[in-house]
Parts: structure tokens; sequence; C-alpha cells
């Protein structure tokens, strides 16, 4: 039987503390090796959907399925083969750490209490900083990079992971154009060699990689459309959700 | 210069190396963590715990502990759900924690405890048991056993926590560990460095180190080193000059610090790999 990769049926997320869900009635399938893209305006819940998905924030009603396997009841194991990507965030310049150990880190979990790194854990770190072109950066310093390279570490420690299922929680902010184009390349070649299934969240219409074939427009907590990347770039709705933030452009 | 018998010398120079050993150990995550104000909290904690230890007439180190302890239990959910700002924790539980210290004070029975209260606050050398020095010691292999057997974790917990959480660590299980483990670090030096002043001995030695390595690895074994290294340079001038042995660990530490500072390589704009 082909298990999809994910299945949410009337998903709800509400922070602790909060009352109002920041997503509701979420239905979302998404099969093996597909690449999607949410999209929406800030506030739209759209890092909170993603990580649901991973199981980080615990939903408040539905039932949700990762590789046929209940999130909730599973989430520990399930994280282990999804790799995520973290929204490029702010690093002191002067942070302990070596990029070899941070693509090392997204490890960790596969490798499993009371056990060490082998030289096998080693060759995929290697490989995939290779992967994504950073093979020379392993000893550098992780705060002194740029915000293009950085990101790249992060998705070397995603990938290092050797993850079935990736989420990227907007891969392309912070980015400048060369950046951007960089890390769109490197997510289309990914997607083609490896038969990842990929879940992007972008606020941002303009970049979409060529690989990805379907979007989920997401606003006030609320999937409003899901259809063919083409599609829904015509749509009039669109406009108006974007209209005060991000942009179609 | 003090003339001490020699045991007793070698008592307070091995507590003061396994004080600054654990210290410094639990300041590299505390520092990384930002749990300073945690920490912070609960060395004055310790403190009162200790006094309220010999109000009742039991071990300080059983109070200071139990103290810590029960800081550890209640700030550490609080954080975690960050619901509290951090100067609003230091500001409330700092200054509950030194007015319980100080009426626990008023109430201890007796000159001699008194005395006993004082260094408590103050830190001395003569406070140092071997009982003291056996449950350092033993704090001193867990430490290193922690650190070794969970590396790969602590690392990952340190560089980003819901990027460990999202890869498979029990983020939440190693936070507690380092809250549980400091408090028993603190109460555990606070007859050697006093209740005021060991605090500093878990931020100034690995705050020093930060200065010059960006390898986490290199930070985990100079932290403690710089840390063993006041502890006995502040050791050996309170003995010249009869300051407080905290005191005397803390300027050491802070000189480091400040010298750290002013020749750290990673704030030089053209710098060399370390």
């Amino acid at each position: 039987m082909n298990k999809k990769t994910i299945e949410l049926q009337n998903i709800e997320t509400i922070y602790e503390g909060e009352k109002i869900p920041a997503i509701h009635d979420i239905n979302l399938t998404v099969e093996p090796r597909e690449f999607i893209s949410i999209i929406g305006p800030n506030g739209a819940g759209k890092t909170t959907l993603l990580e649901t998905i991973n199981g980080i924030l615990e939903y408040t009603k539905g039932r949700g399925f990762v590789f046929g396997k209940e999130i909730k009841k599973n989430k520990l194991e399930l994280r282990k083969e999804i790799g995520y990507v973290i929204q490029n965030f702010e690093l002191d310049p002067l942070a302990p750490f070596l990029c070899k150990d941070i693509v090392m880190s997204g490890r960790t979990g596969k490798i499993g209490v009371f056990r060490f790194a082998t030289k096998k854990d080693w060759d995929k770190v290697w490989f995939s900083m290779g992967l994504v072109g950073m093979i020379d950066f392993a000893n550098r310093p992780v705060g002194k990079l740029s915000g293009g390279e950085f990101q790249k570490i992060l998705l070397a420690r995603a990938l290092a992971q050797q993850p079935r299922l990736l989420l990227l929680d907007e891969p392309f902010s912070n980015l400048d154009y060369a950046s951007r184009l960089q890390i769109e390349t490197l997510l289309n070649r990914l997607h083609e060699k490896y038969n990842l299934t990929i879940v992007m969240v972008s606020h941002d219409l303009s970049f979409v990689p060529s690989r990805c074939n379907r979007i989920v427009v997401l606003d006030k907590g609320k999937i409003i459309m899901d259809d063919e990347k083409s599609r829904i770039l015509k749509s009039d709705i669109i406009n108006d959700i974007f209209k005060n933030n991000g942009g179609k452009k | 210069m003090i003339e001490l018998p020699s045991a007793l010398v070698l008592t307070s120079i091995l507590g003061s190396l396994l004080a600054g050993f654990t210290c410094s150990t639990m300041g590299v995550f505390v520092v990384r963590m930002n749990l300073a104000s945690i920490g912070y909290c609960m060395s004055h904690a310790a403190f009162a715990g200790a006094a309220f230890g010999l109000m009742i007439s039991i071990d300080p180190m059983i109070g200071a502990l139990a103290f810590a302890f029960l800081t550890a239990l209640i700030l550490g959910p609080l954080s975690e759900k960050a619901r509290l700002q951090s100067n609003v924790v230091i500001g409330f539980l700092f200054s509950l924690m030194i007015a319980l210290a100080f009426i626990f004070l008023n109430f201890i029975p007796g000159q001699a405890a008194s005395a006993k209260a004082l260094r408590i606050l103050w830190g001395s050398i003569l406070s140092v048991s071997y009982n003291d020095l056996l449950l350092l010691a033993f704090l001193s292999f867990v430490l290193i056993v922690f650190v070794i057997v969970f590396y790969e974790e602590l690392l990952s917990v340190m560089f980003h926590r819901k990027l460990a959480e999202a890869s498979g660590v029990n983020t939440k299980l190693f936070y507690f560990l380092v809250l549980f483990f400091t408090g028993i670090a603190v109460s555990l030096s606070l007859r050697i460095v006093g209740g005021l002043l060991v605090f500093a001995l878990i931020i100034n030695p690995t705050s020093t180190t930060y200065q010059f390595f960006y390898d986490f690895k290199k930070i985990m074994i100079f932290s403690p080193v710089i840390g063993v290294i006041s502890c006995l340079v502040g050791f050996y001038l309170s003995l010249f000059t009869d300051f407080p042995i905290g005191a005397s660990i803390v300027i050491v530490s802070a000189l480091f610090f400040a010298f750290a500072i002013a020749v750290s390589p990673k704030r030089r704009k053209t710098e060399k790999s370390l």
C-alpha cells in the first residue's frame, strides 16, 4: 500500500494559554516525492502548520499522520525521519560552533542516546555538506557565515539526517537575490536527484522553485486554496491576500 | 600570610579545585542557554536554604540543596513557557531569597552558628569538610560522564533548542538536567565561595573562555581549566592577603575575564582561525 507522506484530517492547533486557534480545519494530504509550497501572509499559521506536522506543536483537534503513523503517538520517532530547516535566525557572530558540528547535530536524534558518532555518521556529514557546496566551510565558525551560507549549513544539517520528508520554513527569507537563486537551484536538484518529499513555507510568491508543482494557500489559519502552481499564481484571490503583505511579483 | 596545617591546606586546595571545576563546567551551559538569571536566583536560593538549615540545626548543605532544587522546579517550567521576563524573575526571586536568608540568619541560635552563617555568606576555606570534598569529587565525576556521553545532544541543544527537538532530541530532559546539576554545583560550592559570589564562578570562567574559541569542544575543556586556575590563584591570594576566599576567587576570575576581553582574538577585526 502506498502510504501518504502527510495526512492531516481536520487539524486544529492552539498555542498554550491562547483561545483562538493558530490553524484550524486543516485537511492536507501530501504524496511521497511531492514538492509543495505553503504560502500565505505573515501570521497566516504557516510555521504552526509545519511544527504541527513534525510534532513540535501538539494539535488540539483532528488527527494527523506522517508516513502512516499518528504524529501524537510517534513524534520522537517521526522527527528522526523529518528534516526541518528553521526560518533563518540571527546568530551571535561569536557563537562557539563550527559548521561541521552543526551539520553533525542534525544526526543526533538518529544516532540515539548512549551512542557516539561513528565514521559512518561523519561520512553522512561530509556528503551533505558536499551536496550544498559547503565542504570547505567545515571548520569555519557558524556565526561568521553570510545569510545564504548559513541557510545552506542548516539545509546540510537537515540532509545529514537522511530524511524522507524535508520541511523548510521560509528558506529564502533574509537572503539577497543571488543567494535565493542558489538555494532555489539546490532545492530543485535535491528533489530531482534524491526523490525527497519537500514541504516549503513562504510568504513570498516570487520564489517558488520550478519543481514545486502544487501550492497550498493559507490565510487566517485556514487552507483557502490547494491547487496546481500555475492555477494558483493566476488566481485573483492571491492578489487580495498579498495586497498588504509580500506580493506577487 | 596565614599559617595553616598542611592537611587543611590540602583539603582547601582540593575543595577550591573541585568547586572551580564543577561550577565552570555548568557555566558553559548556563551562559550558552541564557540561564544566567535562573542560575543567579538558584545561587541565592541555595544561600537562603543554607541559612534555613542553620536555623533548624541541620547541615546547611541539605537546606541549600533543597532550596536550589525547589527553585529549579519552579523556575524551569516558568521560563520554559516564557511567561516571565528574566529581569522580572531576578527582581522577584532574588530579593525574596535574600529576604528569606536574612530572616533565617536572624533566627539562627547561638554565636557559633552565626559565625557559620557568615562563612556561608562570604565563603571560607575553614568550612570545607572531608564530606564536602567527597560530594564535590562525585559531582565532578558525574559531570565528566554526563558531558562525554551526551556531548552530541548537549551541543545540539546549545546551538538551537527547537532544531534539536526537531531532530529527535528530548530537549526538556537536558534543560532540566542542566538546571539540576547547576543547583547541585552551586549548593556544594557554597561553603567555599560563599552564597553571594558563587554565581560568578559559573559565569566568569566560561565568559573568559568564550573570548578565545569558536569550537564548543574547546570551550567545554578550557572553561573548567580557567575555573580551576581562578580558584587556586584565588585561594593563594586569600592566604596572602587575608581576603575572604570567595571574594579572592571572584576578583581573580573577573581579572581573567577583563584580560580576555582586552586580548580576545574573536573581537579583533582581522582574526586568525581558532
